[in-house]
């Protein structure tokens, strides 16, 4: 294991930001935490990189517990939201600084910056300050900064949520290929389902406190844990039809949950299928997004672009059987 | 129109505050014949140096002169080494209790007393500690003076430094004290100058506890000195206004070459990229 959180717990006064916590990050893994503001994805990245201590529970970095260490004994880089670079110092002096403190030698220092820089495409901009840089890059810089050490681990606390839509996505890919071409146990908090889903090998899904759910993106949303869960990743978000809607479907006092893309719509009727009213329509370009009203239920169906609707259209629909999804009365997958 | 009214006003704000400056130099050059003619001669009158030679031929302003540098070098020194760490605990450090406010709020209230209030204690301790009449005294009570106002007005520049700033450094490989002394100090340097200058200023004009703290010639401050100018039969005005005119100098001669820092300082936000 690159990376081992042990039953992490962590108390600001009397609230409990993180309830044991415990995960495992491999050699080399892309890491995202998701969860929405103040289920405590940051406290935790903020425990890992030392700047928080937890009240119990270890922090195991290759082997060796750094639950008590000091953040620059660990070896472990971070790029924050702010990316938190160095206003008095050139991007130069900002990249060369993780370098110059462990008093590497001159030429050593020179050397890799430049060939860090250009990696990022900064070089042209070495002698400039912070504020002569636009958003994305300083974001390069941070970045830039955090790679030329190569630590055993980075951390990464929302690192795009400052760029614009465009940039971000741009910058999502790159980050991809950076991490993957480093191999370097990667931490990454994110409130953004979509940066999780493209980013992550894996996904940590975070709740007041409480880990979700731990698993691959393609198992966080074709098999989630919780309904926490399955509205939370996914866009638009999965329906949840209370009961007694699963009745006819064999299931009386379930809740049952079926993606936008697996609800099946007709504009005649079927056997077994539901009539409903449409109830509004939004047209996304590539695809229609139709929302349903059959008795108190609003459903959103995912359909093609070409699709029309006015209001009030009746149709039926179903959910995909085999797409179904069961959760309990306390929101818990049902097998 | 509106610029036009912008300048007389700031000319007169500056005629205002000029005005006794300009009667203080004036007086340092006039023949005591000039200094008193009716109506006052604001331009036309005989330029002498003779005050200037007999403010510093007696020996003494020298004695007082480098005594009020020492004390204030020395004071200053002494408010910013022991108020900036202060400051910084203040601004950065969870503290037992949440009490980071009352602690704070107490050492303001520090300031509160009239210094005259102090005076008659401060005395009778000094004499205990047998620090009267001795520039280690003073400065240990401009010091004192001094460390409140220095880590209120730091602990605001430092509030304005991002906390992620120094959590980088300390990421990148520092200790606390070295993403202090490296990352935060030189991004709060406007503020500390600032800082200095107002400490400097204080310790520099203070007369009160020099008068009361201070009565052997040796230990004399330059405020003291030059007001020991009026004596029982006459008022050296000129001489007097030339020892004046000598005092103000130094201070200003340091204000305008830390006027860069200290316009940045006092604006604040010096610090946001």
């Amino acid at each position: 294991m690159a990376l081992d959180l042990k039953n992490i717990v962590k108390e600001f006064g009397a609230r409990t930001v993180v309830r044991e916590v415990s995960l495992s990050a491999n050699e080399g893994e892309f890491v995202v935490l998701l969860g929405p503001s103040g289920c405590g994805k940051t406290t935790l990245l903020r425990i890992v990189a030392g700047l928080e201590s937890p009240d119990e529970g270890s922090v195991v970095l290759c082997g060796r517990d750094v639950t008590r260490l000091d953040p620059r004994d660990r070896d472990i880089a971070m790029v924050f939201q702010s990316y938190a670079l160095y206003p008095h110092m050139p991007v130069e002096q900002n990249i060369a600084y993780p370098l110059k403190i462990r008093k590497r030698p001159a030429e050593e220092i020179s050397r890799e910056t430049r060939s860090v820089a250009s990696r990022l495409g900064l070089a042209q901009l070495l002698d400039h300050y912070p504020r002569q840089l636009s958003g994305g890059e300083r974001q390069r810089v941070a970045l830039a900064r955090a790679i030329i050490r190569r630590p055993k681990a980075f951390l990464m606390d929302e690192p795009l949520s400052n760029l614009d839509a465009r940039l971000r996505v741009e910058m999502r890919a790159e980050l991809k290929r950076l991490q993957h071409e480093l191999g370097i146990v990667t931490l990454y908090v994110t409130h953004d389902q979509a940066e999780a889903m493209t980013l992550a090998h894996r996904i940590a899904v975070m709740r007041d406190g409480v880990l979700q759910q731990f698993a691959t993106p393609a198992e966080v949303y074709h098999r989630p844990a919780n309904t926490f869960v399955a509205t939370f990743v996914g866009s638009p978000s999965m329906n949840l039809l209370k009961p007694p809607f699963g009745t006819r479907f064999g299931k009386a006092d379930a809740t049952l949950g079926i993606r936008p893309e697996d609800v099946e719509l007709s504009l005649e009727e079927k056997r077994d299928w539901i009539a409903a009213l449409v109830w509004v329509t939004e047209e996304m370009g590539n695809e229609t997004l139709v929302v349903i009203k059959a008795g108190e239920e609003h459903i959103t169906v995912r359909a093609p672009s070409a699709t029309r609707l006015d209001f009030e259209t009746p149709v039926w629909f179903r959910p995909r059987p085999e797409k179904v999804h069961w959760f309990d009365q306390a929101g818990k997958r049902m097998p | 129109m509106k610029t036009v009214l912008k300048y007389i006003g700031a000319v007169i704000a500056l005629i205002v505050a000029l005005a006794p400056i300009y009667w203080l130099v004036t007086i340092s050059l006039k023949r005591e014949i000039d200094q008193f003619a009716f109506p006052p001669r604001w331009i036309a009158f005989t330029p002498v140096l003779t005050h200037y030679r007999e403010a510093f031929s007696s020996g003494s302003f020298s004695v007082y002169f480098t005594n009020s540098v020492i004390l204030a070098t020395v004071s200053t020194f002494a408010a910013l080494t022991l108020g900036v760490p202060a400051a910084y605990a203040l601004s950065r450090f969870t503290w037992p209790g949440d009490a980071r406010e009352e602690i704070a709020y107490w050492i303001l209230s520090t300031r509160l007393l009239p210094p005259i209030v102090t005076i008659v204690p401060l005395f009778l301790m000094l004499r205990e500690a047998h620090l009267l009449n001795s520039l280690a005294g003073l400065a240990l009570v401009y010091t004192a003076f001094n460390l409140p106002f220095v880590v209120w007005m730091m602990r605001g520049f430092f509030d304005e430094v991002p906390k992620e700033i120094e959590e980088a450094a300390m990421l990148d490989g520092e200790s606390r004290g070295g993403a202090l002394l490296r990352v935060v100090l030189p991004l709060v340097k406007p503020g500390l100058a600032a800082t200095a200058v107002f400490c400097l200023i204080v310790a520099w004009n203070e007369f009160l506890f020099a008068l009361i703290l201070t009565q052997t010639e040796a230990a004399m401050t330059l405020p003291v000195g030059i007001a020991s100018r009026v004596t029982q039969y006459e008022i050296k005005w000129g001489a007097m206004s030339a020892a004046g005119v000598v005092a103000m100098l130094p201070v200003l001669i340091f204000a305008s070459a830390a006027q860069k820092y200290l316009v940045r300082g006092l604006s604040l936000g010096a610090v946001k990229g």
